[in-house]
């Protein structure tokens, strides 16, 4: 009867790094119409004992974009299905899912961010604010030929933290990796960074 | 003993999970003085050889009937219920990989202590069970927890 019918979105798609999931898909247009979108999941749990069970996501239902930050939605490491759909007034379309169930163990962790400091003799890191899952495990060592590398696992965020009490003239270098509990994996390490007592940071 | 079995778990957020609605979840039990797991004086007294076949049974127990049993209209109680079901999944396969090792075996004192549980859950009506048993997931978590201790995040 030629009711115009909302189409779905498509092309979903979820990018996640550093343990923040993004959920995308490309929007539906109707010109001079405010489209919403509707997000909904379920963990591998729903999926398998209760199937027809569908959790509308925490931050958009509605959401006004083509995008839904469904970090607070994914909190175990088991896959979940992840669906939208689109409305415009009372009209609603079909539901549009994830082509491929998305688990957060395959996130992108990124080598972190760190600010290297002198206090006085005192070598001090801080490091960026990633969320409660991270550690950074900090491997630091003195720049000289056989120097041993030591290794801190620290905890804290983004807070300055002691790492080593330097002999003057000496140089010392640094470099960090996170790693994540919930998925057991961990970043590469950063680039090292290098200080001197009484120097600049030196270029490796 | 658990640890090994257990070591990636993220305990800490489960009890944060359950902490957001237990208040609301205990509020629904309308069988005060009756318990589930809390009877259970013999949790405490599970030996280190019998903690992993207990956690898996008791893990078994939550997924295959409590979180099964129990329907929730609430989203937003839904959503921690979820996660706290998604993570014993998960808990449930890292446990399925130490069994594989050789590491979680039954023996009858383990298996008593489940079968008690079990005989509580069918005392009651199957939606006051599962509400009461929901309420009482403290009581398992704080126990797992202290048979994890020092690898909690």
């Amino acid at each position: 009867d030629g009711v115009a019918v909302l189409p779905p979105p498509y092309n979903l798609s979820v990018q996640s790094t550093n343990m923040k999931h993004l959920l995308t898909w490309s929007p539906v247009s109707v010109p001079g119409e405010i489209i919403h979108y509707f997000v909904e999941y379920q963990g591998e749990y729903e999926s398998l004992y209760m199937s027809h069970v569908w959790i509308p996501s925490s931050w958009c239902s509605p959401a006004k974009g083509p995008e839904c930050d469904i970090t607070d939605d994914i909190t175990a490491t088991v896959p979940y299905n992840l669906r939208v759909r689109a409305t415009q007034g009372s009209e609603t379309s079909a539901w549009s899912t994830l082509k491929h169930p998305f688990n957060r163990n395959s996130t992108i962790l990124t080598p972190p961010v760190m600010e290297i400091t002198k206090d006085g003799f005192h070598l001090v890191i801080k490091l960026e604010d990633l969320g409660p899952q991270f550690e950074f495990l900090v491997a630091y060592w003195r720049r000289e030929p056989g120097a041993k590398e030591h290794v801190k696992v620290v905890r804290s965020r983004g807070i300055p933290v002691h790492l080593e009490t330097m002999q003057p003239g000496a140089a010392y270098c640094v470099k960090v990796r996170t790693f994540v509990k919930a998925i057991g994996r961990h970043s590469p390490f950063s680039q090292a960074e290098c200080v001197k007592v009484q120097g600049e940071t030196l270029p490796l | 003993g658990l640890r090994r079995c257990l070591l990636s778990m993220d305990i800490h957020h489960i009890e944060e999970s359950f902490q957001e609605i237990k208040k609301t979840i205990q509020a629904k039990d309308t069988f005060q003085n009756v318990t589930i797991l809390s009877t259970l004086e013999t949790l405490k007294s599970i030996k280190p050889l019998d903690v992993c076949c207990v956690t898996k049974n008791l893990l078994a127990f939550y997924v295959d009937k409590v979180f099964k049993d129990h329907q929730e209209l609430n989203p937003k109680i839904l959503r921690k219920i979820s996660s706290i079901a998604n993570s014993f999944l998960y808990m449930q396969k890292a446990l399925q990989q130490c069994q594989e090792q050789k590491q979680c075996h039954c023996r009858e004192e383990a298996t008593n202590a489940t079968r008690i549980i079990h005989d509580n859950y069918s005392q009651l009506e199957v939606q006051s069970a599962a509400i009461k048993s929901l309420g009482e997931l403290d009581v398992f978590l704080a126990w797992i927890d202290k048979n994890h201790q020092g690898t909690s995040a």
